[in-house]
């Protein structure tokens, strides 16, 4: 059944950002109807479904300010980014701070901590010499958040993956949402949408096999960058990949964050430290390859030389919020933080697009503003604001939803009737429901992801990239059309194969057109294995044409302030000594073709490559 | 030959364990499963219907208001 209902402002995805642009909007003037769509709940979707440890990256006053955000900024994305977006998020991080005591009641030194000087108090971690990390005591975080949006007046519904932007006359229109509990559909006319669905967080398959393995929240399954692209929206930066460190087949966080910046070091198995920062910016990514390339693996992260009591803080914080699985995954293999060689780190098991923890999206401004007027992006779906974590999501998340409540107080109802376009694409979307007997979509998602896993893993190799695109194309056209869903929870799966492969070959073209090498690991193209100056400054566009995917090159705006736009590395010579394996010998040369073979054909009289074998 | 049990939503492969004198069969957890897991199995008690999807997020348990539920493991192929 299709529901057809009207709001001023959609937001897809209520999660950090969503949550927050939903908070902002309806404050912003609480006569517009504000709706928010979730895949999942809101009280635990997204990354910070569980909780959230820290806010890995916000400058405040006294001790850092937006300049040293933006240069930061500047450094970690070698200069390929708008700074005005990396200014307003700056700005508005003190605010943040306040609104997020207010919004889950908590006095000032409970959520976050203060020196005695009554400052926050910050940690360094990042890229440059300034504290920008501010621990926080947010296990309920989201469940916060969601008691906030519903105390607005926002209408939620849960269970509603949005399966279609519509745009037309230059402009949103609307969306599709699908009920994935009652199967019901829901077309919502709306003259603003905020698009904070999350990151690509399913593309490549970790080492375990484990669909569900992913370091993201595996809701997460690239569908924002899918949706935007098909309204027509710009996406940026999709050939910086997202490669992390992780803690080996637990694919959660490597915890250098949480244990790193209470004292806890990492050392490759000879115990030479990796890098000198902890953020996942592309030099520290190049050192982990390297020490990987070097035989020097497995990466430890040393916790059981920590004095007890910071031990028992590391377990409190670990076991007790993000994923705290991770005790029965400790558990299960007997071991505790107090071993050594306890914390095994693996590298780039699952290679995947982001803009929080990347900086791979679709093109937002200091406005949250895309190509399509309306269409409005915040959180890991946005490329704007690079490498911002939790705090870039939930300040820009407010953000938008500022602008989009300014924004549709302003417009019209755009006019034409998007039903049919809606009912059509039910018909797809339904069609493995309708099958008798078919592929199951978990099979077709491990072929992609594996697939995708294998090819796009730099070093860059070009070749595989085409082949990557090679097999995006061909299990779109043969896999697709085969896949059975038994229920609607299955038909959820294989709407999400769709993004996984429309990402995947986003990845892949835009890391094919950037004929360069830049930010260190990840965009390191082994037959470009240099920095180019004629892509200083300038991004690799992707957008849908009217022949399919198309690529270009876009000027990123004036900077402000020219800060420093590279980092300490050096691309590796790939000129291994490899040895002598085998001794150099006289082959002998067998003549080209068969006649006892062919005998034996031509007497059963069966010529021809079917029985050649 | 043993008789198959029952067809329930419940998959025979599961790392759920619920305490069936302290649910409340209020179906918070179904509710709350930020990946669509649960659902309400036998005796009106949650049950795992697609671990495949499971984040090992450990939300279930953390939200059950009775403490009613305990994670045995974690899914086999990253124990």
């Amino acid at each position: 059944m299709l529901h057809v209902k009207k709001a001023d402002i959609v937001i897809i995805g209520g999660g950090a950002a969503g949550a927050m642009a939903a908070i902002h909007a309806r404050r912003a003037n609480p006569a517009l109807k504000v709706v928010i769509l979730d895949k999942s709940r809101i009280e635990t979707s997204g990354g910070a479904g569980r909780g959230m440890d820290a806010i890995n990256t916000i400058p405040l006053p006294p001790y850092s300010d937006p300049e040293d955000f933006v240069e930061m900024q500047t450094k970690i994305t070698e200069g390929i980014l708008d700074q005005e977006v990396s200014y307003v998020y700056g700005e508005r991080c003190p605010r943040l701070v306040q609104e997020l005591e207010e919004i889950t009641g908590r006095a000032k030194g409970d959520l976050f901590p203060v020196d005695e000087r009554g400052n926050y108090q910050l940690r360094y971690v990042q890229a440059v010499n300034k504290p920008m990390m501010l621990y926080m005591d947010g296990g309920d975080l989201k469940r916060s958040l969601a008691k906030a949006v519903h105390a607005t007046g926002a209408e939620v519904y849960d269970r509603t993956p949005v399966l279609k932007i519509f745009a037309g006359d230059g402009r949103v229109v609307g969306v599709l949402g699908f009920n994935i509990r009652t199967g019901e559909y829901l077309f919502i006319a709306a003259k603003a949408v905020c698009l904070t669905a999350g990151p690509a967080g399913r593309m490549g398959l970790a080492n375990s096999g484990y669909l569900s393995n992913t370091y993201e929240f595996p809701g997460n399954s690239g569908d924002g960058y899918t949706l935007a692209y098909e309204a027509g929206a710009e996406l940026v930066n999709m050939e910086c990949y997202q490669a992390l460190t992780m803690l080996k087949d637990f694919q959660g966080p490597a915890c250098g964050y949480v244990a790193g910046t209470r004292g806890a070091k990492s050392t490759n198995r000879v115990g030479e430290g990796i890098g000198t920062h902890a953020y996942p910016s592309g030099d520290t990514r190049l050192a982990t390859w390297r020490t990987f390339a070097e035989g020097k693996g497995p990466i430890y992260l040393h916790t059981d030389r920590l004095p007890e009591e910071v031990i028992r803080i590391i377990e409190h914080i670990q076991f007790g919020t993000e994923r705290t699985g991770r005790y029965l995954f400790h558990k299960g293999r007997k071991q505790d933080y107090r071993q050594p060689k306890c914390l095994e780190l693996a590298f780039a098991e699952e290679i995947g697009a982001c803009g929080g923890h990347s900086s791979s999206g679709v093109n937002g401004n200091r406005r949250g503003e895309t190509n399509i007027p309306g269409l409005f992006v915040a959180g890991d779906v946005d490329a704007g604001l690079p490498f911002s974590f939790l705090g870039g999501a939930l300040a820009m998340g407010g953000l938008i939803g500022e602008e989009a409540a300014r924004y549709a107080a302003e417009a019209d109802w755009a006019g034409g009737n998007p039903r049919s376009r809606a009912r059509e694409e039910i018909r797809d979307f339904e069609a493995p429901l309708r099958r008798k007997q078919g592929l199951p979509a978990h099979l077709v998602e491990f072929k992609a992801r594996t697939r995708l896993q294998y090819y796009l893993k730099p070093p860059k190799n070009p070749e595989y990239h085409r082949i990557a695109v090679w097999w995006m194309e061909r299990i779109r056209r043969e896999d697709l059309p085969e896949i059975k869903a038994e229920n609607y929870h299955d038909l959820l799966k294989a709407y999400e194969i769709r993004s996984i492969l429309l990402v995947g070959e986003m990845m892949a073209r835009a890391s094919l057109f950037r004929e360069e090498s830049r930010w260190g690991y990840q965009h390191w193209r082994v037959d470009f294995p240099e920095k180019q100056r004629e892509w200083d400054g300038a991004w690799v566009v992707v957008r849908k044409g009217e022949k399919g995917m198309e690529l270009g090159k876009k000027k990123v705006p004036p900077y402000r302030r020219n800060f420093p736009t590279s980092m300490e590395y050096s691309y590796p010579k790939l000129s291994f000594d490899l040895g002598v394996l085998f001794q150099k010998a006289p082959h002998y040369q067998n003549p080209m073709g068969d006649p006892w073979t062919k005998a034996r054909m031509e007497k059963r009289g069966r010529a021809g490559r079917k029985e050649g074998g | 030959m043993k008789t198959p049990k029952k067809k329930t939503a419940e998959s025979p492969y599961s790392w759920l364990e619920v305490d069936r004198k302290k649910c409340s069969r209020c179906s918070l957890c179904v509710e709350m499963c930020p990946m669509d897991v649960l659902r309400m199995g036998e005796e009106k008690v949650p049950c795992m219907r697609y671990p495949d999807d499971c984040w090992y997020c450990d939300v279930c348990v953390s939200i059950c208001p009775k403490k009613a539920i305990t994670l045995k493991g974690l899914p086999y192929l990253i124990r």
